[in-house]
């Protein structure tokens, strides 16, 4: 479905559902980055982990993890090194604004545009164009 | 360009899909945002409000259900089953998002 679209020049950021389930039925090639979001905790990392592989395997082009909700960065991102070796990586700080914006139901960056997790995400963009694949 | 954002519940996808989105439509790029849960909710995180969220939600439901006819392609989908959100991001509700043809 995806690689049928005809999005010309568009970006296309599709937000998919929770695990891995959607990835695995992708056919080979659909994107041109993945994304994979994990909170730096073994359970998540799992899913992280698999995430990972798949992408690959199916060649869903550059992977980027988003290692979300980071409290202490050294032992958060020692576990995720542990877990994930050498994928390249976004921190993004545990913030309490993220809840709050939730809560108000409206998005982050309405809400709380300079707040450290969304100065994080924002960051983001700079490493989608950036070529070191 | 596509890009895929994956990991387990809660770990922040939604959040991260919104933020990306709209970050690369104020570079002055063109936008589709393509919420492809079951449960969606991008539409409140990129700020169109839960009403338009609603809607869209509901849209979507009867295209499922076969109560409207399936869109032929993307620019129809998107015409008829998603709208435009702030910084000009597009946004749609997308169920089996892995099948080969869109509608
Ligand atoms: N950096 C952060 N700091 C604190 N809380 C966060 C952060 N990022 C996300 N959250 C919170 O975690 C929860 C899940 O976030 P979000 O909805 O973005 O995740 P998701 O992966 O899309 O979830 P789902 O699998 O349910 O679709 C929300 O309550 C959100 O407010
Ligand atoms: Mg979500």
């Amino acid at each position: 479905m995806l690689s049928s679209g005809e999005f010309g020049t568009s970006i296309v950021v599709a937000d998919l559902e929770a695990g891995i389930g959607t990835l695995s039925r992708l056919g080979d090639s659909q994107v041109d980055l993945t994304l994979v979001v994990v909170e730096p905790t073994p359970r998540s990392l799992d899913v992280g982990r698999r995430a990972i592989d798949l992408a690959r395997e199916n060649k869903q082009g550059r992977v980027i993890v988003v290692v979300n909700k980071v409290v202490d960065v050294e032992t958060d991102l020692a576990l995720v090194r542990e877990k994930l070796g050498d994928a390249e990586l976004v921190v993004v700080p545990d913030d309490d604004a993220v809840l709050d914006a939730d809560r108000a139901g409206t998005a982050l960056l309405d809400h709380a545009p300079d707040c450290p997790a969304a100065r994080a995400l924002v960051e983001l963009v700079d490493l989608v164009f950036d070529s070191a694949a | 360009m596509k890009i895929a954002v994956v990991g387990k519940g809660g770990a922040g996808k939604t959040t991260t899909s919104a933020v990306l989105a709209r970050s690369l439509a104020r570079q002055g790029r063109e936008v589709v945002a393509l919420d492809c849960d079951t449960n969606p909710n991008l539409g409140i995180s990129l700020g169109v409000g839960d009403l338009e969220t609603e809607r869209l939600v509901s849209l979507r439901e009867q295209l499922d259900d076969g109560d409207v006819e399936h869109a032929a392609d993307w620019d129809e989908i998107l015409d008829r089953f998603g709208t435009d959100g702030p910084d000009g991001v597009r946004l749609g509700v997308i169920t089996r998002i892995e099948n080969p043809d869109p509608g």
